[in-house]
């Protein structure tokens, strides 16, 4: 399976969850798909997971996504024993795990993870029970299912392949520019939590 | 001693001892201010208010694991419709340059509270390079910045810099030398 799969899949549940997406090629299939005022894309390493804690704290009521990949949680994974210690019940971070820092340059630079680093394994033992390593499209199916409508944290790890690179668009574009999407986050947030 | 509440830097007697009036001046800062959502790593320097936030439980009080961490975590919080406070070392600016520099441009302010500063009251050789990080940084960014002087200001500062995160939905920062916060 490749992320574009399990995107479309996400995509389907969302249903106006705040989601912060990394950096890379993640961005394009939920921009495509499932856009909402409560998107932050292309979100900087390794600010994907801490930045959606801050909603997931701020925000209980709500679910929230973060949606990793293995080199953006890598470069800040501190943050899975924060999410430990806390146990928001409402975040999800869902991480694909291609083994390589897929979007920069030729692609071929490896991750820790094609090396023996388990990021499932660093999730469990940041004190996050919930986390699981799903490997094809249906169990990724279930597992997202079974985040959105039971308590979290949840840890999923997605291993896909890099057949998503092929399909990426050549001129990228995204329906929102970052200096607007933190004003339509908090103003469609404000709304939604105060409705008139 | 802060309304009965002692508060010292480690668990030994032999740890520097907090001014009460400053802790409490922090405190009342923050709720004058409308701060709801504080997150900090723990230093030396604002402990005392971290500990007496925790005690008081009126500020929901978050501890991360690196300040860059828990600026993105407070910004997140913003975006909720929070009024966060970042509380950290002065080096931990120097780690947070990237998320500082994403908090601009993406319109998602925090309060920082940071202990230490370049010029007052460092006497110590190993906060060098703390102090060589915090101020640049904030120069850098273009984030203004205010070095505290004496307690009676604390309040003030906290509540007027506040309405400067919200009305220009800008980071700004308090910066805490130790003779402010510490007894000599």
């Amino acid at each position: 399976m490749n992320r574009i799969e399990v995107l479309a899949i996400l995509a389907e549940r969302r249903r106006g969850v705040p989601l912060v997406i990394g950096p890379g090629l993640a961005n394009y299939p939920i921009a495509t798909l499932a856009d909402d005022p409560l998107t932050l894309y292309n979100m900087d390493m390794p600010y994907v997971t801490p930045m959606a804690l801050g909603i997931a704290l701020g925000w209980p009521e709500r679910r929230v996504v973060a949606v990793e990949g293995d080199g953006s949680l890598l470069a800040g994974p501190g943050v899975l024993a924060t999410v430990g210690r806390y146990q928001p019940l409402n975040l999800i971070i869902l991480v694909f795990d291609n083994g390589a820092y897929l979007t920069t340059g030729s692609g071929r630079a490896t991750t820790a993870t094609r090396h023996g680093t388990d990021i499932e394994a660093l999730g469990r033992a940041s004190g996050i029970a919930r986390a699981c390593t799903v490997e094809q499209i249906a169990g990724a199916r279930a597992a997202l299912e079974r985040a959105f409508e039971e308590p979290g944290p949840w840890l999923l790890v997605a291993k896909v392949d890099t057949t998503d690179r092929e399909q990426a668009p050549r001129s990228p574009s995204l329906p929102v520019a970052v200096y607007e999407a933190g004003l339509r986050f908090r103003r469609a947030a404000l709304e939604q939590r105060s409705p008139a | 001693m802060a309304a009965g509440y002692e508060v010292r830097a480690g668990a030994g007697a032999t740890g520097p001892r907090y001014r009460a009036e400053a802790l409490e001046a922090f405190h009342e800062g923050f709720r004058a201010a409308g701060i709801d959502f504080a997150v900090f790593l723990p230093d030396s320097m604002l402990d005392g208010v971290e500990q007496l936030m925790l005690a008081r439980g009126e500020i929901p009080c978050f501890q991360c694991s690196r300040e860059d961490e828990g600026v993105a975590m407070a910004m997140g919080a913003f975006l909720t419709g929070k009024r966060p406070v970042a509380l950290m070392e002065g080096s931990g600016i120097g780690l947070s340059g990237l998320v500082l520099a994403r908090g601009i441009v993406q319109r998602t302010p925090t309060l920082i509270v940071a202990g230490h500063s370049s010029t007052l009251g460092e006497r110590y050789d190993y906060h060098g390079a703390t102090r060589l990080v915090a101020e640049p940084v904030l120069r850098a960014l273009e984030i203004p910045y205010h070095v505290l002087f004496d307690v009676s200001q604390i309040r003030t500062v906290v509540v007027q810099a506040q309405h400067t995160v919200e009305g220009q939905r800008i980071p700004v920062a308090i910066l805490v030398p130790p003779f402010v916060i510490r007894e000599a």
